[in-house]
């Protein structure tokens, strides 16, 4: 019971796989490959804890369904590190103490990266938009927002080091 | 299901035609598992039409702007071209669904669903589609085609749209159930030409969710033509009124969908033509501390501030939860739920399940050992029915299989039988006689009563009296990380249970009863888990798992999705509360009389608790001399009730709070003057004429509410006129542990590990609360040590002794306690080991960081490290102190009679919007006087956290149910506060201090910041509008009522 299998690279190694054509991203992640780093908290796109890039853009994983990754290049949780504002942004929000019971801290860091990666002058206006799509149940916000307000300026403080 | 790529517009209209009624056309395929979860069919082919490459991109070319059907949303949004030449629809995109969804979901798709949120936007742009048919390109105007019956083989090609350009302007708004991301009551848009005195063509147009997307022809031509001075806009908004067509639904009634599109054209409309801009309300005064008071944050208090223990892995997502335990052979378990609300179980067939490859074990009631009943206080749940199911969560029987597709396909081979009973979904006609029982005992679970004084003759005092009824929602918890986790039969035959709980030992003692297996052959692992608050205090999926791991002989995971986890879980329980309450003309209280009904659900669980809890601050911190309570609780089919932070206190404070503040309107004092009339003095009795223990601190909460910097924050009518601005304030007055009755006691370990590290074994869970922060932080208080010195162990049988529960706020003291009453010794112990290895006396050794020092000398060289330290003993050489101890109590054994509490005082900033009625919290301000701070970071979440789920409880959260069975089954429509709705502004205080011999060192903080949100919040609404709503969540439409009687 397979559709025609899909390869796709994730976290930077290619993978092929063969699995139902709509198996979800989320399943394919958690169940199949035991990358249990991003989160299922709704399964219908309306909570952001299963948040991965694709193609470079922050996606539910719970709404990609197999036959979507041909040729896609997929960042979880587990592979973020890739890429070089993941230790400021982990950093800053660490610091902060942003997070609670930290369930939906995989989804905030993966969006909050995805946004300081490309636009590192981000106002809060924007970082509050960038997260409207991740619900936090335990911090009431303010606290990932201070520690995203950090981050953006620790990504900013290390552009200039390095310009 | 099969996904086809077809290569042309003609390749794919052929398969769809081919394919009859079974092929739909996906490109970023978004809606579909939303609409799958709500029993939408799954198709048998999926034809996508992302390889059709032409319909992909934006151009803009003079004032066209052609938009490819395949561009994604925020492609869209994004392009300059758009973005100058019709700003208005980048500007609607971004309120449809969320950013990630965004990067997938397609123009084409939304408008292909013919309910989009863009439609109003793009009709008022006067959009044309390209849309392919029968084997032909086809221009048509989008309004035109919407009024076409759909055709399934139709495929949007592109839009197109004609920039408004120069001289006109535009509005947009879509109104929600939250401030974003959230579906749409009603969008409304629209595009005005105006050449400084007269208004040109206008476009008007409505649509979003119910509302028929439409032009509103006659309002717009009440516009048009126009001057300015000459727009008679109360007309206007009743042609709007009369022409959007919008029917109710669950959540809003058509009325309010017409109010809200009229209020909110003629308002941005207004603004847009006079060149208002929106009015930013300005931040507060800096806050101005009481002495003893601090602010709480890093930025505050950096000498305070330390990143959690448990942080790092949270940030980095490499901590394992329970329901992320993977391993080779492990299966996957599942539950099969009633789906009735009522009905008597006649048989359960499961040989098909059970006959199916792939599936290990199905468990049913017929597979229990022990005694089939589990809760915490009555069992009266069992863990799988047997005679009868009481709600359509109710758990029948249960798999274990293979993998997640067998386990499903197994739950769907399971023959169960019902006669259905008739149901019981309100709880006043549940405790009528006629009603039929859920349980043999009835249907009047519990009920409480208390008189004193003489209440009749108080009331014949009173010159004021105020009698409302409260109604309060069933708020669902919204842990993110749903019930779940695994069960394993060890190697020496212990059964290890692990699962996200708050009271391990007690969930073993209860699994011990079910599964007719001695307490020390069971394990049970409670935390980390993915937040609480309250719905893991009783067993969830535990006695399932056990079941099926027992019999399976396999190690078993199982996690709920949230449509089940809905539909089981425990909720907070809907309140109906009548208040009565009478002062005199100086507004002295001198009667109440309060009579609470609370839905129970189907089983008792906490609800006892939560009810005498919430009858126990029925006058708040008041004196209120005569005084009659009644509270009942009733057994329903409404799911089932439980414990929910704040414990029935949050919403007594609610009634009581708001209470206050009518009574002053009604006298003419202030918000603060009555309530400095009415206050308990320090050394009172407790509300139940019980001792209470030291540091009262509800003058000085009073006193920072009113010295608070928000009453000097602008109110009323905002400059814009698009709010009205109330600042309202509640004081906190929480009970922390259990209370008399409850078995309460606690303990724990310290000692020192192999490695070096100091441990303290607590059996308490880490829920997110910040219980690791606060243990490091009091064990290296007390010991000396650095706080990386010191390594938490908690959350599991095995290792930790028995702590008591996670709940009632009842924690911090319990690890206070452990440390206060283990380091002394563990230190004497530590420096006498240390002293026999380096050959000196115990007297002249401490503890600090990283080992032992000289005690004389400040050099901070160690001695000895802790490492080599332990490295040097053995294993019975390594010191480890324990202790054991009761909770505080009062004497009080009447009633459940709390002896500690917890100050606060909550002060709310609120803009009601004249345009739709909503609330908006513009700043909330929390003092709190709960003892010693533990961990900055910790008590600051816990209070930020706390006063955002109380937003969420009052303007947004209700767990909708009809028939038993709930009609709010996901986050697509539980409205749970998203970044956009919490406070803007949101700001902590503390004050510390302890009267001199209370020796009970820090309170709980995990109710407080819950504690007295929602009245703060409405006490704003009735500032500003004066009106104070009696129902939460506030329903907007109500809001926007009363401010129609206004002027
Ligand atoms: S699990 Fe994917 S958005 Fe909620
Ligand atoms: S920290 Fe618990 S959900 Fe965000």
């Amino acid at each position: 019971m397979s559709g025609a299998p899909v390869s796709f690279r994730l976290n930077g190694v290619e993978r092929t796989i063969d699995v139902p054509a709509e198996t979800r991203l989320s399943e394919i992640l958690r169940d199949l490959l035991s990358l249990t780093a991003s989160k299922v908290a709704c399964g219908v796109g309306r909570c952001g804890a299963c948040s991965v890039l694709m193609n470079e853009r922050p996606v539910n994983a719970c709404l990609v369904m197999a036959w979507q990754l041909e040729d896609a290049d997929i960042v979880s949780p587990e592979g973020l590190d890739i890429l070089p504002e993941t230790r400021i942004v982990r950093q800053a929000l660490s610091a902060e103490n942003a997070f609670q019971c930290g369930y939906c801290a995989p989804g905030f860091v993966t969006v909050l990266v995805s946004l300081l990666r490309n636009d590192p002058d981000a106002e809060m206006s924007q970082i509050k938009a960038a997260l409207e799509g991740n619900i936090c149940r335990c911090t009431g916000y303010h606290s990932i927002l201070r520690g995203a307000q950090a981050a953006a300026e620790a990504v900013r403080a290390e552009r200039s080091k390095s310009a | 299901m099969r996904v086809v790529h077809p290569d042309s517009l003609t390749e794919a209209q052929e398969i769809a035609r081919d394919a009859g009624g079974t092929a739909c056309f996906v490109a970023g395929a978004t809606a579909l598992q939303l609409l799958w979860a709500n029993g939408g069919a799954k198709p048998d082919i999926l034809i996508d039409l992302g390889g059709i490459a032409k319909s992909r991109g934006v151009v803009a070319e003079g004032g066209d702007i052609r938009i490819g059907a395949l561009t994604t949303l925020s492609d869209v949004a994004s392009d300059e071209g758009l973005q100058t030449g019709a700003p208005l629809l980048a500007h609607a995109i971004g309120s449809v669904a969320g950013p990630a969804v965004r990067n997938l979901a397609t123009i084409g798709g939304n408008i292909a669903n013919r309910n989009g949120c863009l439609l109003p936007v793009l009709l008022a742009l006067e959009a044309r589609l390209v849309v392919f048919r029968s084997g032909a390109m086809r221009e048509i105007a989008l309004a035109e085609w919407l009024g076409e019956t759909a055709t399934a083989t139709d495929i949007v090609c592109s839009v197109n749209v004609t920039a408004p350009g120069e001289g006109a302007v535009w509005i947009h708004r879509k109104v929600g159930l939250r401030r974003v991301f959230t579906p749409s009551v009603v969008a409304v848009a629209g595009v005005v030409h105006f050449d400084s005195s007269r208004l040109g063509e206008c476009r008007i147009a409505v649509g979003g969710g119910v509302v028929t997307p439409s032009r509103l022809v006659s309002a717009e031509k009440a516009l048009q033509g126009r001057s300015i001075e000459s727009c008679d806009w109360a007309s206007v908004s009743e042609t709007i009124m009369r022409e959007v067509e919008a029917p109710d639904d669950l959540f809003r009634s058509g009325a309010y969908r017409r109010k809200a599109a009229a209020g909110t054209i003629v308002h941005a409309l207004k603004a847009k033509l006079d060149g208002v801009a929106d009015y930013v309300h300005a931040d507060p005064a800096p806050p101005t501390l009481a002495s003893g008071e601090i602010a709480l944050g890093k930025q505050m208090l950096p000498d305070r501030w330390f990143t959690r223990p448990d942080m790092p892995e949270k940030v980095d997502a490499t901590l394992s939860y329970l329901t992320d335990v993977r391993e080779d052979g492990m299966l996957v378990g599942r539950i099969l739920r009633a789906g009735v609300p009522h009905a008597r179980l006649l048989s359960i067939d499961v040989s098909a399940a059970e006959a199916l490859p792939g599936v290990a074990a199905v468990v049913t009631h017929r597979d229990i050992r022990g005694e089939n009943g589990f809760g915490i206080v009555f069992q009266d749940q069992p863990a799988l029915c047997h005679d009868k199911v009481r709600y359509a969560g109710d758990p029948v029987a249960a798999v274990a299989a293979v993998d997640a597709a067998t386990a499903e396909a197994a739950l769907g081979l399971i023959r169960v039988a019902y006669e259905p009973l008739p149901l019981v979904d309100d709880p006043e006609i549940a405790l009528e006689p006629q009603s039929e029982a859920v349980h043999d005992s009835g249907n009047l679970q519990t009920e409480l009563h208390l008189d004193r004084g003489d209440v009749d003759a108080g009331f014949l005092e009173a010159a004021h009296v105020v009698e409302e009824i409260y109604e309060m929602p069933r708020q669902m918890h919204g842990f993110l990380e749903t019930e779940g986790g695994y069960a394993r039969l060890e190697a020496d035959g212990t059964l290890h249970v692990a699962a996200g709980g708050q009271h391990n030992y007690r969930d073993r003692m209860q699994l011990s009863r079910i599964l007719g297996l001695p307490e020390e052959r069971i394990r049970v692992t409670s935390s980390p888990t993915g937040g609480a608050f309250g719905g893991k205090d009783e067993l969830t999926v535990q006695p399932a798992l056990a079941l099926l791991a027992l019999k399976s002989g396999k190690a078993v995971r199982l996690h709920l999705d949230r449509p089940e986890s809905v539909l089981a879980g425990t909720k907070r329980n809907p309140m109906r509360l009548r208040m009565r309450t009478g002062c005199d003309k100086d507004g002295r209280l001198v009667a109440q009389e309060v009579d609470l009904v609370s839905d129970s659900g189907a089983y008792a669980s906490l609800s006892p608790g939560v009810l005498e809890t919430a009858l126990e601050h029925a006058a708040g911190p008041y004196v209120i001399d005569n005084i009659r309570t009644r509270g009942r609780l009733a057994y329903t089919n409404n799911g089932v009730g439980g414990a929910f932070r704040g414990f029935g206190a949050n919403q007594m404070t609610f009634a009581v709070e708001c209470q206050m503040d009518r009574l002053a309107a009604l006298c003419g004092l202030s918000p603060n003057d009555i309530r400095r009339r009415n206050l308990r003095t320090p050394g009172m009795p407790g509300f139940l004429g019980q001792r209470v223990s030291l540091t009262e601190r509800c003058d000085e909460m009073l006193e920072a509410a009113m010295t608070s910097r928000l009453w000097s924050c602008e109110r009323g009518l905002s400059p814009d006129g698009a709010d009205y601005v109330g600042v309202g304030m509640a004081l906190s007055y929480q009970g922390n542990g259990l209370g008399t009755i409850p078995h309460d006691e606690g303990g724990g370990v310290l000692r020192l590990a192999e490695d070096g590290r100091i441990e303290a074994l607590l059996g308490l869970d880490e829920l997110g609360q910040g219980l690791h922060a606060a243990t490091v932080s009091q064990v290296a208080d007390f010991v000396g040590c650095a706080r990386d010195d010191v390594r938490p162990i908690t959350g599991d049988t095995l290792l930790a002794p028995d702590s008591g529960s996670t709940t009632a706020s009842r924690g911090s003291y319990v690890l206070w306690n452990t440390a206060r009453r283990t380091a002394p010794e563990f230190v004497r112990r530590m420096i006498a080991a240390a002293g026999l290895r380096l050959g000196r006396e115990p007297e002249d050794l401490c503890l600090v960081a990283g080992g032992i020092a000289d005690r004389r000398s400040n050099s901070g060289d160690l001695l000895i490290s802790y490492v080599d330290l332990a490295a040097a003993l053995d294993p019975d050489e390594r010191p480890s102190v324990s202790t054991h101890f009761a909770f505080p109590k009062t004497e009080h054994d009447r009633g459940n009679a709390r002896y500690i509490f917890a100050f606060g005082a909550t002060i709310a900033r609120v803009a009601v919007s004249r345009a739709t009625g909503e609330a908006r919290v513009l700043d909330l301000d929390l003092h709190s006087a709960a003892g010693p701070v533990i961990d900055v970071a910790s008590y600051l979440g816990q209070m930020e956290g706390g006063a955002i789920q109380g937003l969420g409880f009052t303007l947004l959260e209700d767990s909708l149910m009809r028939d038993g069975a709930y009609l709010t089954t996901n986050l697509d429509t539980y409205m749970m506060p998203g970044v956009a709705d919490t406070a803007e502004r949101l700001s902590v205080f503390a004050q510390e201090s302890l009267d001199e011999g209370d020796d009970l060192g820090p309170r709980g903080v995990g109710e407080l910041g819950i504690a007295s949100v929602t009245p703060a919040i409405v006490n704003a609404v009735g500032d500003a509008i004066g009106y104070w709503p009696s129902r939460s969540p506030l329903s907007a439409e109500a809001l926007l009522d009363h401010m129609e009687t206004m002027q």
